[in-house]
């Protein structure tokens, strides 16, 4: 049992994140290899480009929002790792608001204890915010906008939902499970939702959360549709991106639209990446994909987001987790800073698993890293030995797919469903598959 | 060779004209062939290339375009002639210059490789000289017998290719994996998220 307090536990995080980033200072200056992400060259050039009054698109492959280069403008004048104290200082808000969250949902102390401890100290997000890499903010505001749906605040949660979709387009897959999420059963005006609380019993806790996917959530989603909260959200958070676009786009032109937004969502690489389709795109790069080809290779996506949604939305941040990392695994792009986007989620999913960590949990884990390391093999093989294995690479590739969606499988097998909310009345639909 | 090899550029101090070092410096420009790329954004690192004058890249630096989508490029080298780096080698008579290099990905090949060859840089010397009315440039430029001189003349650099041949397997199994992994989630969260028929 662990004894430390969330307290502690952030300042021991928020001392190890400094020193790392000093430490980092020092690599990047006397060794070969630099311990600060690319990325993070690419964001403080371009906000020293924005500092000098220029376009933050002069520096080639920024393709952010004009807000991350405006974040990070004091890069050019206080110290080169505001930005990377900026990035840590989001992450230890993510080990806060997992903890926030948990407690809300009265989740015992330990519990919340080791979900704040998967966070701070996994490895792989420790390292994103110090090596200069910006997903913790996106981390920390989807977050923070779970915090004010679960406590009823719509409009916060529209602006920061409106502002996230803007700076990072992926959280757009959010916005069905939100939407179904705002039930006017447990969104009325004037009353605070309840919040079902956490309970270690299995066979209590498993409530259904949404009827039969073609019959029902359909019906209700589309019956209750224009709901005041709903109405609120796709209006609120509509206007704020709009905004944010419309502002940016006065000042920056097509170059922003193209780079920070239309990119994103056209975006094919022909470059080897974890994704499946890397080599069919490169095989097939010397000629124009057709629009079957293209609509062949969105459908397994757009499947999964859906059936996903309608299974799931009602238990929100179950349908956050599972929904990123069914989009990570079949998108045509998949670079290692996608991982956090869901690792921020997992935490919050975990206290209402039944797999144990022994041996269930730890095969998991070891699989999902094995597969992992198996494809990074053969791409130091290719990239660094300069052989031929684009073909074992692709099937690389393919375990990888595999690997996570077997993990992906056991994780909804073992989940104990429930509604985040419960019903105001006593009339509550209980019935236990 | 690995994709991101260095090409070393060995330059004999015979070839560089004995002029006045002060108002001189060296410029070294080495042409890029398709397939290859220098990154500006690295060649512009303070730790490594403290010594130039000035480095640039000129032509194509997109870093992200595939070989058939590019075009090329050049990297030119400014170094005071004057520098301790022309003149700090093993034994004098030569420096080395170290270019960090990128492969872009290929057209596709049979054989599974692309041959990519780098042919020698030219090396040029500019001199500022008191005018009567102003400072002028003067260009110099190595003469033919005394051009610099690389390990070899042409450096030929053997890249992966994709094969045309996996097109059709690798596309079909691609698809087929897509399919059954999608099948696969879609039943298990049918199945297990606890839905149930219900007529309300």
């Amino acid at each position: 049992m662990i004894s430390l307090k969330p307290r502690s536990i952030l300042l021991i995080s928020a001392i190890f994140r400094v020193g790392l980033i000093l430490v980092g200072e020092w690599q990047d200056t006397h060794m070969e290899v630099r311990y600060t992400d690319v990325d993070y060259l690419v964001f403080s050039d371009a906000a020293s480009l924005m500092a000098s009054g220029q376009s933050p698109y002069k520096r080639t492959t920024y393709r952010y929002s004009p807000l991350l280069a405006f974040l990070l403008i004091p890069n050019s004048f206080i110290s080169r790792c505001w930005g990377k104290f900026l990035f840590s200082a989001s992450d230890l808000f993510v080990g806060l608001f997992i903890r926030i969250i948990l407690k809300q949902r009265k989740v015992p102390d330990d519990l919340c204890t080791y979900s704040m401890l998967i966070w701070l100290f996994n490895p792989f997000t420790f390292t994103i915010g110090t090596r200069g890499n910006c997903e913790p903010i996106v981390c920390a505001i989807i977050l923070w906008i779970i915090i004010c749906l679960i406590n009823g605040n719509v409009v916060q949660a529209a602006f920061w939902y409106g502002l996230i979709v803007h700076f990072r387009i992926y959280p757009i897959i959010y916005a069905l499970p939100i939407v179904i999420f705002l039930d006017p059963r447990f969104f009325r005006s004037g009353t605070k939702p309840l919040l079902s609380d956490w309970t270690s019993d299995p066979g209590k806790a498993r409530q259904i959360n949404s009827e039969l996917i073609d019959k029902c959530a359909v019906c209700d989603v589309w019956k209750s549709t224009f709901t005041r909260s709903r109405i609120l959200f796709g209006l609120i958070s509509g206007t704020v991106f709009l905004l944010c676009t419309g502002f940016f786009f006065h000042l920056y032109g097509w170059e922003f639209l193209h780079e920070a937004l239309l990119y994103h969502l056209t975006r094919t690489d022909a470059r080897h990446n974890f994704s499946i389709y890397f080599y069919h795109i490169y095989l097939n790069y010397e000629r124009e994909l057709s629009v079957l080809e293209k609509l062949v290779s969105f459908l397994p996506q757009f499947i999964v987001q859906l059936v996903l949604i309608l299974c799931f939305a009602k238990d929100l941040v179950f349908c956050f987790f599972v929904q990123t990392v069914a989009f990570v695994a079949f998108n045509k792009v998949i670079t290692a800073q996608y991982f956090v986007w869901f690792f921020c989620v997992l935490p919050l999913i975990l206290p209402w698993s039944n797999m144990k960590l022994k041996w269930k949990g730890l095969c998991c884990i070891l699989l999902w890293m094995g597969a992992q390391t198996h494809w990074l093999l053969w791409g130091y093989l290719l990239e660094f030995k300069g052989k031929n294995v684009f073909l074992q690479l692709w099937m690389a590739s393919l375990l990888f797919l595999a690997a996570n969606t077997f993990i992906l499988i056991v994780l909804i097998r073992h989940h104990n469903y429930g509604p985040v909310f419960r019903q105001h009345t006593d009339l509550k639909t209980t019935k236990t598959t | 060779m690995s994709s991101h090899p260095q090409l070393r550029l060995q330059i004999g101090a015979a070839s560089i004209p004995k002029l006045p070092a002060h108002l001189c410096e060296v410029i070294v420009i080495q042409r890029l062939p398709l397939g290859v790329f220098a990154d500006p954004f690295e060649l512009q690192n303070p730790h490594k290339h403290k010594a130039f004058r000035d480095i640039a890249v000129f032509g194509d630096t997109n870093l992200e375009l595939p070989s058939f989508q590019s075009n090329r490029s050049a990297v030119e080298f400014h170094i005071d002639a004057g520098s301790n780096i022309l003149f700090m080698q093993n034994n004098g008579t030569e420096f080395n210059l170290l270019l960090p290099l990128h492969a872009r990905y290929q057209p596709l090949d049979e054989s599974g490789y692309s041959v990519v060859e780098i042919g020698e840089p030219d090396m040029l010397m500019r001199c500022s000289v008191e005018g009567k009315q102003h400072k002028q440039s003067c260009l110099f430029m190595s003469p033919p017998n005394e051009k610099a001189k690389s390990t070899s003349a042409t450096v030929a650099w053997k890249i992966p290719a994709g094969m045309k041949a996996h097109a059709g397997f690798v596309s079909v199994i691609t698809f087929v994996t897509a399919l059954l992994s999608t099948l696969s989630i879609v039943y298990a969260s049918m199945f297990w998220s606890g839905t149930k028929v219900s007529k309300t």
